[in-house]
């Protein structure tokens, strides 16, 4: 039923930059979707435009099929005329109201029996585990519990899409962890429509269906979280997404880049022209002596090893490969971080051979886009 | 031809856009029309005082030797040039500056000292200090005038006596009316200003700064000076331009005691050319004063922009620091009672004296009557031949007094409230720059400036706008014109304070723009607007620079009435009425002050 689609959404306020630039987006009906980017690069502006609180300098969105904002053609459905949902960053409950009250006022708004109404304001609050505070003020309350009425404020309503702001980025870390189980739940129960912002790449990989990421106003890419993760779009996209972010190694005159380009000239020499930057994800990187003929095989030196309970965070410097016995002084050669899931040996300074494999190399192009590469045909070794 | 179709047809849409958001959405309309109407009001106005500057007024024909309407440089020529230019202009002009000189030391020295004293140091009996001091704000300001005469009065003007005469001391005109007295009185009526700025500063000022001075071998006193005082300059400056500003409009204190020795100031000789139909003339005094204040103004904003490098207040360090005062404890809690007692209880004593004893000064069980209060009637009074409680003038003017001021803060309120709204709904873009520019505005020009220019835009229909002239309508729309500026600027701050999102969060629930405003925005700003009203009302109580001007012998209000018993030389009733006055507006500052729970510095517009 309701698709949200925003066809060339552009937004920009007064005479600054443009906060959305050209946004094409379709969130599929029930799915959770995600808009992922960092601060500042127009996602909460996105969301306020689905809303219609915010209207857009040019574009279209519409909600399975109905137009709600045009601004060719004119059209203009006031925010109160949506029926969506939003919960907003900072939660904006009403602080005369109680918090039955603050849940009741959408109900009360559309003119339901007060039956009905108590009924269903008890309903959310039960859902959202809330219901013992009924009759406090939000003052009274603390910020999680805050961010649960304000759902249920919103839940109460059933709208058919459910916008929520960065919900958990004031939740401390227990209760961010709780809060997201619950809006999975949430969705699996309601299969409503979930728009979700944030700025939490962890967040939105495991919480959502669908991932938007933005940078700069400009969407990236739309994908499932795991595709993203595997083939993210760009240099952004693989930068932003993952964490510890992924190893960028440009194709230059660094160790590593030379390194990287010797290994692409041996396998994909006729995509090398028009590589400019090579993408490894830390997990990529292997601490092995043995492995497939086509993996990128590299000595290195290293750095420092960072254990953080359920896995190892290893810093390394490549040493050159052509000639292993020579020291390998740090000079400038970009330090990779990889992550081992078991227990690294190594102490800081010595040498270790990494290994990646060929399928685990992002190609990007001198504009930062993703080359997509046909699966690596074999190579004789 | 279709490329050049193309982006107006979009530029069409993008209008047709626009137009059905502004429909669902009355904010952007309703500060457009907010806009309209303040710019009305408050450039309008102006407009209509510089040509009628400029422009030979009607019955001047002769003098300016063309007929009325044309353009002349006559009435400039008349006050800077002519032979009674003097008169009209240059020494009012002295004058002003001379007493804005000598009330802005005063104010200081007292305020400052009072201020540091109650905030500063472990001086006895702080907590009635530091409201007490305030109250001479709170009376109205020529109450101090009426008290002066009571006392200094001598027998060159008409009327009773003072009390020092009465005893038999003879009081020089010097220090019976003038310069002296003006500045003292204004002195007294003004110091809550920089005591109440100079106070905040103080208590906010980071004594990590002083104590590293301490620490560094400097003496208390080094300190002060060297620290301390430097650091308060930009809340002085502002003090000191508030109060001159202040004094540039003022009429009531001058009008008391500058009249008998013909002491003009600027605003008593605007008041005495509107008075004598001299138009042309008024206007160009309006325009000074204008200028002169848009120059205060300016150049305090300029200060504070260039001292923000002093911005050192707030900050881990700002606590309340109290210095022992030692064995001079007792002798400065002495010195800030004494300033009380000058500044509140000797001028209201000898105001309510003087209404009870048929002679001053003269305290025999025979002198002692009620009868300037109740007498049915009073012989040789035929101007007001009757106690002030009889009769029905108090009464009419108490009610048109509550009436006009009550309609005004209301509107105040409201409108304060509204312009917030819409600031904060359409924030960041230019109509919401432009409404907070347009009710600034007036803040630029003195109330008394501003009435005469509210005279010369009404005195006459234009346009399908009536003539106003000698209308309640108009007294009510001067006084919500002046007090604009404080009314917006705390309904923007209140309206900041809760910001968009409760209402969009509402807006998002369902809710309709009359609904949302009833159930969500109105519930919350409750106290705001409360504060909102009555703040503009205990001001509104005490007007007179600006209702002066502009009431006629059908609208009197209480403060000109009294005013108007001065010049019937019926000193008794004046001060009785005063006393009035004064009462009313102490009980509605301090049930204001309860209910609201707001700071009397926040209704000084400081
Ligand atoms: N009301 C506004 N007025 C002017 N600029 C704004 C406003 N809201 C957002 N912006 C600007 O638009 C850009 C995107 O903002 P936003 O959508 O809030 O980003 P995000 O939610 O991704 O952090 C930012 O550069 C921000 O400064
Ligand atoms: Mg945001």
């Amino acid at each position: 039923m309701p698709d949200i689609t925003l066809t060339d959404v552009s937004k920009s306020y007064g005479t600054g930059p443009a906060a959305v630039t050209d946004l094409n987006l379709t969130v599929p009906d029930g799915s959770f979707t995600c808009l992922l980017g960092p601060s500042g690069c127009g996602k909460t502006t996105t969301l306020r435009m689905i809303a219609g609180l915010e209207h857009p300098t040019a574009g279209a969105i519409s909600v399975g099929g109905r137009v709600l904002d045009s601004v060719e053609r004119g059209v203009f459905v006031p925010p109160e005329r949506r029926e969506m949902g939003l919960v907003f960053q900072n939660y904006a409950l009403w602080p005369h109201l109680t918090v039955a009250r603050n849940v009741e006022f959408g109900l009360r708004v559309r003119r339901m029996p007060a039956r009905k109404r108590a009924e269903r304001v008890r309903q959310a609050l039960t859902a959202m585990q809330i219901d013992w505070a009924a009759d406090r003020y939000p003052a009274q309350l603390s910020g999680g519990q805050q961010q649960r009425v304000s759902l249920a404020r919103m839940l109460a309503v059933d709208p058919k899409v459910l916008l929520l702001d960065e919900p958990l980025s004031n939740l401390d870390a227990q209760l961010r962890l709780e809060m997201r189980a619950e809006l999975k739940r949430l969705h699996a129960e309601t299969g409503q429509t979930i728009v979700f912002v944030t700025h939490d790449q962890l967040e939105a990989m495991t919480m959502a269906t669908h991932v938007a990421v933005l940078n700069k106003g400009v969407l990236q890419q739309l994908a499932a979280p795991m595709e993203v993760y595997r083939r993210p779009a760009n240099r952004f996209v693989g930068g932003f997404v993952g964490s510890p972010p992924m190893n960028l190694i440009e194709l230059g005159d660094t160790r590593s880049g030379t390194e990287v380009r010797r290994q692409l000239d041996r396998l994909r020499p006729e995509l090398l022209p028009r590589v400019a930057a090579v993408g490894v994800r830390p997990e990529a990187i292997r601490i092995a002596e043995s492995g497939p003929a086509d993996d990128w095989v590299f000595e290195a030196s290293v750095g420092a090893v960072l254990p953080t309970g359920s896995s190892w965070t290893v810093s390394v410097t490549p040493t050159s490969g052509t000639d292993p016995s020579a020291s390998a002084p740090v000079d400038g050669g970009p330090e990779l971080y990889l992550v081992s899931y078991q227990d690294v040996a190594a102490t800081t300074g010595a040498r270790v051979r990494c290994r990646v494999s060929a399928d685990d190399l992002h190609l990007f192009d001198d504009d930062g886009a993703r080359i997509a590469t046909a699966p690596a045909p074999a190579v004789a070794p | 031809m279709t490329a050049v179709a193309q982006p107006r047809a979009s530029a069409w849409g993008r209008l047709r856009y626009r137009l059905s958001v502004w429909r669902r959405e009355p904010t952007v309309l309703l500060g457009a029309v907010l806009v309209l109407i303040l710019l009305y009001l408050v450039v309008a106005p102006l407009i209509a005082v510089l040509s009628d500057a400029g422009q030979v007024q009607y019955g001047d024909e002769e003098k300016a030797g063309a007929a009325a309407g044309s353009v002349t440089s006559f009435y400039l020529w008349r006050v800077f040039r002519s032979p009674v230019s003097q008169l009209l202009f240059w020494e009012p002009l002295v004058h002003t500056i001379t007493v804005a000189i000598g009330v802005t030391l005063v104010a200081f020295v007292v305020g400052g000292s009072m201020a540091w004293l109650v905030s500063r140091t472990n001086v006895a009996c702080r907590g009635f200090l530091s409201t007490a001091l305030v109250v001479p704000y709170m009376l109205p300001s020529w109450t101090f005038a009426l008290a002066w005469l009571s006392l200094f009065k001598n027998d060159r003007a008409g009327g009773q006596i003072g009390i020092l005469e009465a005893w038999g001391v003879h009081t020089p005109d010097w220090l019976a009316y003038g310069a002296v007295p003006i500045t003292i009185c204004l002195g007294l009526h003004y110091y809550p200003f920089v005591f109440l700025l100079f106070g905040n500063a103080l208590r906010r000022i980071d004594s990590q700064l002083e104590d590293s001075a301490r620490i560094l071998g400097a003496g208390r006193f080094t300190v002060l000076r060297r620290v301390t005082l430097p650091l308060m300059l930009p809340a002085l400056s502002s003090a000191i331009l508030l109060v001159f500003g202040r004094i540039l409009g003022t009429f009531g204190t001058p009008y008391v005691l500058g009249l008998p020795v013909n002491y003009t100031l600027l605003s008593t000789s605007l008041f005495s050319a509107v008075r004598n139909h001299q138009q042309g003339v008024a206007s160009v005094v309006t325009g000074v004063i204008v200028l002169i204040g848009v120059a205060v103004v300016l150049i305090d904003t300029r200060l504070v922009r260039e001292q923000t490098r002093f911005v050192t207040v707030g900050g881990k360090g700002a606590m309340d620091r109290r210095s022992p005062l030692g064995r001079m404890r007792w002798p400065a809690t002495g010195l800030g009672l004494g300033v009380f007692v000058v500044a509140v209880v000797v001028p209201v004593l000898v105001l309510a004296l003087t209404t009870v004893t048929r002679t001053p000064g003269v305290f025999r069980r025979g002198n002692f009557t009620l009868k300037y209060w109740i007498a049915e009637h009073l012989d040789g009074a035929p101007g007001f031949p009757h106690g002030v409680l009889r009769g029905g003038d108090l009464y009419t003017a108490a009610f048109n007094s509550l009436r006009i001021v009550g309609i005004a803060a209301l509107v105040c309120g409201v409108l304060g409230l509204l312009v917030g709204y819409v600031v904060v709904r359409t924030g960041g873009s230019r109509l919401s720059g432009v409404l907070r520019q347009v009710t600034f505005l007036p803040y630029l020009v003195p109330g008394i400036a501003f009435a005469a220019a509210f005279l010369s835009l009404f005195a006459v229909r234009r346009g399908p706008i009536p003539a106003l002239y000698g209308s309640l309508a108009l007294l009510v729309i001067v006084l919500i014109v002046t007090h604009l500026p404080y009314s917006s600027r705390s309904g923007i701050s209140a309206m900041m304070q809760l910001g968009r999102e409760p209402e969009e969060a509402a807006q998002v629930c369902g809710a309709g723009w009359l609904y949302r405003v009833r159930r969500v925005i109105l519930p919350i700003q409750k106290g705001p607007l409360v504060a909102g009203v009555l703040l503009p009302f205990v001001s509104g109580l005490k007007e007179l620079s600006i209702v002066i001007m502009l009431t006629t012998t059908g609208t009197q209000l209480l403060t000109t009435l009294s005013i108007n018993l001065v010049d019937f030389a019926y000193s008794q009733m004046a001060n009785a009425v005063v006393l009035v006055i004064a009462v009313v507006s102490f009980l509605a500052t301090y049930l204001t002050q309860r209910l609201s729970r707001t700071s009397l510095a926040s209704g000084l517009g400081g």
